[in-house]
């Protein structure tokens, strides 16, 4: 569904991801670790469109759309919840969660099931969006990008801010989306939590991708586990 | 040579500006001699017209104008849109001292400038105190410009409103004659010139120039941006006052055009931005300029106003560091010397644009 | 007193939703359209022509309104191009610059080619008895016609789907890209509507009074410090704004004399803008 392929990028001439190379397939959790400063969030803006590539090709279903404009791809199918969420923070829930469905009427089904997903979104309904805790702002960013029924829906660390048990949930809420037939790219610094949830992953180190394989094949793999996961 | 070129649009190099200081004092003496003598010998190509005189007379009040609207907004970025103001406290407030109050020319010119002196450090006080960056402190000073005009049209007892009023202090002397206003306002074109040249060589100037390049290392460095910001418009409004004042006693009557905003500030800014922002000759280099298209355009009249915003508009599309630092950079390209750092103008009013223009250019 | 507070909402209903346009493209796109006052004119005059040439009333009008909007799509089309390039401080000098350079050349045209016109719309019938002061009718219609258009703005941002998407680019560009609005798009959707607006106010105004060719700097100039006092970017700061500086000026006006009250206008201005340079209505940021 998604290819990179030799992709850089970066800023004001530097780049800060160089040639990176991964794949997504339809129905698939593929995640992208790193420490901070690998570049994943500068990868994931440029492959979205908020930041000229330097270099290389995003494929997203067989069409080329590297250097379109974020709100292009936006409508291609390809959603992406950033880091700052990007709210519209006076603006109430509700009104966020029809903005996701631009520039189509907000369908009452799709809404049913982000509420469905995200109770305390459907609680605070008429509550303006600045005025929520970094948890609830999460759902609303994820809700949000539901609404537009994207086939595929990239995150970039999703647990920011968030209190352990609410990471969890969070994740959870993914897990179940993904059961739904949802394909998901995460970007994750908290290793465990992006493992518990992907079938695969690429690491970032310094902008370039070292290692790729199977959760089970990274999980195993000892720098993976001294770097990441804390074993010494 | 290229030195000169390079002390004119001004670095922050610590160490270099301390340098040029004290070896180039003749590096500024020179060229405004030279501006100076130049422009001396225009009486003898247009002294025997009043018309034109007036008109050159003019030119060297709005070069006068310039050169203080460089200083507040080249060195230090305040974008100050009340220059025709300022000017305008300095000329009604000599004029109604002299006439109405009956004080000497003299006094009345002092007391005048003084006014817009104070003025101008007030302006700039409250603006450091509230934090207003360039675009509200335009506001603001724009806001100060109207009011100045409402007020002179309202009070019109003593301004003679609308219609202006005839100054009879000093009818009979000197002032109104035909040649010696020239070299009076010459003389104060060249004073202001010298005192900007001195202010940017101290170490004021100095701290002028670590402001606009980045305000928040200067601070850090212990610059005291407030108190340079105001003393860069106590300057200014200095400036701005002796010449209005000075120039309403050459012409012998003033009207609310005479200082408006219309009619000085965005004139001034055109002229400023042509010359080159923060440089020393900018000024001139635009007031010169200007002078001769208008006065050539003269019988075009109201149309002037169309060219003048084409002008405008190409100027900061295509030209936005002005002429002085676009000539210097062709000539450092000529003799091979582009590239060893030095002149490029860091001001950052000047800056911005010239950002904004590259930056429009480049995305073309 | 009532009849000075009644003319102050008349005027400050108009200078409301004059500042409503200008305040919109700030908002939206971080421009400042200096040449705003020249849409205005240029608007009256069309619709002045019309009238002249024997189109009825409202067809006038309705072209009047109509050359509003192409002139804020000629903007955004033209001389905007090289402003959206760039972000920020540099993008509002920038647009600030090239739409006074506008404003010029349009001002001058005009100027030179028709000094003497003006447009005065006369609604005839004689003086309504508002809360026991006769107001004319023409100021009763301008004022209608003003409030009838806030409304349609209020409902048009709060209660559809394009309302919406533009309000969301005011409140985070980014955000507003990442579900698929086209930032270029609305914001000449909001110069459209801004040039229409300013149609609109001047045909209201010259109910009241007339619109000539010289108007065009002081129209923006009050259209940019309603703005700012209301908030950048925020309508309902600038029909605040508007509405209380318009009734201080007819009081003052009354009170003392046109020029003071211009000053205590302008001084109004100055120190809300001292105090709160967010804007009456503005967010801190």
């Amino acid at each position: 569904m998604l290819e990179v392929k030799g992709f850089s990028a970066g800023y004001q001439g530097n780049d800060v991801v160089h040639d990176v190379a991964f794949h997504v397939d339809p129905g698939e959790a593929v995640m992208i670790i790193g420490s901070n400063g690998a570049g994943k969030t500068t990868l994931f803006r440029a492959m979205c469109g908020l930041l000229p590539p330097t270099s290389g090709r995003v494929l997203f279903e067989g069409d080329d759309i590297t250097g379109l404009p974020a709100e292009r791809i936006a409508r291609l199918g390809m959603r992406f919840v950033s880091a700052e969420r990007h709210l519209f923070p006076r603006m109430t829930v509700q009104e966020n969660l029809f903005l996701g469905a631009y520039p189509r009427r907000p369908d009452a089904e799709t809404m049913s099931i982000v509420l469905d997903l995200f109770p305390r979104l459907a609680e605070r309904r008429r509550q303006h969006a600045g005025t929520m805790s970094g948890g609830e702002q999460q759902m609303l960013a994820v809700g949000r990008a539901l609404m537009s029924k994207p086939r595929l829906l990239m995150l970039d660390e999703p647990s920011t801010g968030l209190a352990p048990l609410l990471a969890q949930a969070a994740y959870e809420a993914l897990g179940v989306l993904r059961k739904g037939g949802l394909t998901v790219l995460v970007a994750e610094q908290q290793v465990p939590l992006a493992m518990a949830f992907s079938d695969r992953g690429y690491v970032l180190e310094n902008g370039f991708i070292r290692l790729q394989g199977t959760t089970e094949e990274l999980a195993a793999n000892p720098s993976v586990r001294h770097a990441y996961l804390g074993v010494t | 040579m290229s030195d000169r070129l390079a002390s004119g649009t001004g670095t922050s190099q610590i160490g270099g500006a301390e340098a040029r200081a004290s070896r180039s004092l003749a590096g500024l003496l020179i060229p405004i001699a030279a501006v100076g003598a130049a422009l001396a010998l225009v009486p003898l190509w247009l002294g025997d017209s009043r018309v034109l005189m007036g008109v050159a007379v003019l030119g060297l009040a709005y070069a006068c104008y310039t050169i203080a609207f460089n200083v507040i907004f080249g060195s230090t970025g305040q974008l100050f849109l009340c220059v025709g103001a300022l000017a305008g406290i300095g000329g009604y407030g000599g004029a109604i001292l002299a006439d109405t109050v009956g004080l000497p020319i003299m006094a009345s010119i002092l007391l005048a400038t003084l006014a817009a002196t104070l003025t101008g450090g007030l302006l700039s006080f409250v603006a450091v105190r509230r934090s207003l960056g360039v675009i509200f402190t335009g506001i603001v000073t724009l806001i100060f410009s109207m009011s100045f005009d409402a007020l002179v049209l309202g009070l019109s007892d003593l301004t003679g409103g609308d219609t202006g009023r005839l100054i009879k202090s000093g009818a009979d002397t000197f002032l109104r004659d035909r040649i010696p206003p020239y070299y009076l306002m010459l003389a104060l074109v060249l004073v202001f010139l010298l005192a900007h040249g001195l202010l940017r060589r101290s170490h004021v100037g100095w701290a002028f120039r670590a402001l606009r390049d980045d305000e928040v290392a200067a601070e850090l460095a212990g610059v005291d941006v407030a108190r340079y910001r105001v003393y860069a418009a106590l300057v200014g409004a200095a400036m701005l006052g002796l010449a209005g004042s000075t120039y309403a006693f050459t012409e012998g009557r003033i009207s609310p055009t005479t200082y408006g905003f219309g009619e000085v500030d965005v004139v001034v800014v055109v002229m400023l931005a042509f010359g080159g922002i923060g440089t020393l000759f900018g000024p001139i280099v635009g007031a010169v300029t200007f002078t001769i298209v208008d006065e050539t355009l003269i019988e075009f009249g109201q149309l002037r106003q169309v060219a003048y915003g084409i002008l405008i508009i190409l100027l900061f599309l295509r030209l936005p560091r002005g002429v002085i630092p676009t000539v210097a950079s062709l000539w450092r390209r000529v003799r091979g010397l582009e590239g060893l750092g030095a002149a490029k103008s860091t001001d950052s009013a000047a800056g911005k644009v010239e950002a904004v223009s590259g930056e429009a250019r480049s995305a073309e | 007193m009532i009849a000075n507070i009644l003319d102050g909402i008349v005027l400050g209903l108009q200078l409301g939703l004059l500042a409503a346009g200008l305040t919109l493209v700030y908002g939206l796109g971080g421009v400042l359209n200096l040449a705003y006052g020249q849409v205005a004119v240029i608007s009256a005059l069309v619709v002045a022509f019309a009238l002249d040439a024997g189109v009825p009333a409202l067809p006038a009008v309705g072209l009047g309104l109509l050359a509003g909007g192409l002139l804020g799509l000629l903007l955004d089309l033209t001389i905007l191009r090289p402003v959206y390039r760039l972000r920020g401080e540099a993008r509002v000098l920038l647009s600030l610059l090239l739409t006074l350079g506008v404003s010029f050349i349009v001002d001058g045209f005009l100027n030179w080619r028709y000094p003497l016109e003006a447009l005065s719309l006369r609604i005839g019938g004689g003086a309504v008895d508002i809360l026991g002061v006769p107001m004319r009718r023409g100021s009763l219609v301008a004022s209608a016609i003003t409030l009838v258009t806030f409304a349609g703005l209020f409902v048009f941002f709060r209660y559809t789907s394009l309302g919406r998407a533009v309000r969301s680019v005011i409140e985070d560009e980014e955000g507003a890209r990442l579900v698929g609005i086209y930032p270029n798009r609305m914001l000449r959707l909001i110069l459209v509507l801004s040039g229409v607006l300013a149609a609109l106010v001047a045909v209201t105004r010259s109910m009241v009074t007339p619109v000539d060719t010289t108007s065009g700097l002081s129209i923006t100039v009050f259209a940019l410090i309603v703005t700012v006092v209301g908030g950048l970017g925020n309508v309902a700061g600038a029909l605040l704004a508007g509405i209380i500086l318009g009734i201080i000026n007819v009081v003052a006006a009354d009170l003392i004399g046109t020029y003071i009250s211009l000053i205590i206008l302008l001084g109004a201005a100055a120190v809300t803008i001292l105090i709160r340079p967010a804007g009456l209505l503005g967010v801190k940021e």
